[in-house]
């Protein structure tokens, strides 16, 4: 299960979604708009999305992640302006053991860093913003 | 063949609204559409690529003649 999304995200469906009588473990990861960054204080982050090739490409890195791994991996990223404190990309994995779990959680949220087309701006409480830098797509091309 | 383009991310800010219209040559590859849309922003187009409607295209690729395009710059998603 994978979603770009504008909605709130939510961490226990994701979970109940990759559950199963079979797993010893549940492994997540939620990312969260921080009030801080570089030493300037933050309002709120504004996350851009070319949402066709995004879901797409969430899609494949779900995917990599299970053929990788026994596990079962449900991820969502948000898109739209969010304030301090919202979550912006929400990741579960479930396997019958921790390593795989854990394993995956993080191979998924590597990937969505260097693959996803997805933008985020930052506002600053002092009214100004910037964009941040990021990876370029030219290196992460998939065959 | 006049094609729209969208832009995201910091593109997006530099005064050209969230789309171009560029003028590409029959059969461009992505790099010559990366180079004609150098000229019409006017901007550094450097680590960014061309997509289409669900995947990145190489230098040498050609674009597709229908779907959506999309020139992205670098990542930074999560």
């Amino acid at each position: 299960m994978t979603r770009i999304t504008k909605a709130p995200l939510d961490l226990a469906r994701l979970c109940r979604a990759t559950a199963s009588p079979a797993h010893g473990a549940s492994a997540s990861f939620v990312g969260v708009v921080r009030a801080v960054h570089a030493g300037r204080r933050v309002k709120a982050v504004s996350y851009d999305c070319f949402v066709p090739l995004a879901e797409k490409e969430l899609a494949r890195i779900a995917a990599e992640a299970r053929r990788r791994w026994p596990v079962t991996v449900a991820v969502e990223h948000r898109v739209g302006r969010l304030a301090v404190g919202e979550a912006s990309v929400a990741i579960a994995a479930g396997s019958a053991h921790r390593a795989e779990a854990f394993e995956a959680c993080r191979f998924v949220l590597e990937e969505i860093k260097h693959r996803l087309p997805v933008w985020k701006k930052e506002h600053y409480v002092r009214g100004d913003g910037r964009w941040l830098p990021g990876c370029s797509l030219k290196k992460a091309r998939p065959a | 063949m006049k094609r729209v383009i969208e832009l995201y991310g910091r593109l997006r800010d530099a005064g050209h609204g969230a789309v171009v219209r560029a003028e590409l040559p029959p059969r461009a590859t992505a790099r010559q559409t990366l180079a004609a849309l150098r000229l019409v922003l006017g901007e550094d187009l450097a680590g960014c690529v061309l997509a289409a409607t669900d995947c990145t295209l190489a230098p040498n690729d050609r674009v597709p003649a229908k779907g959506r395009l999309a020139v992205l710059p670098p990542v930074c998603g999560g």
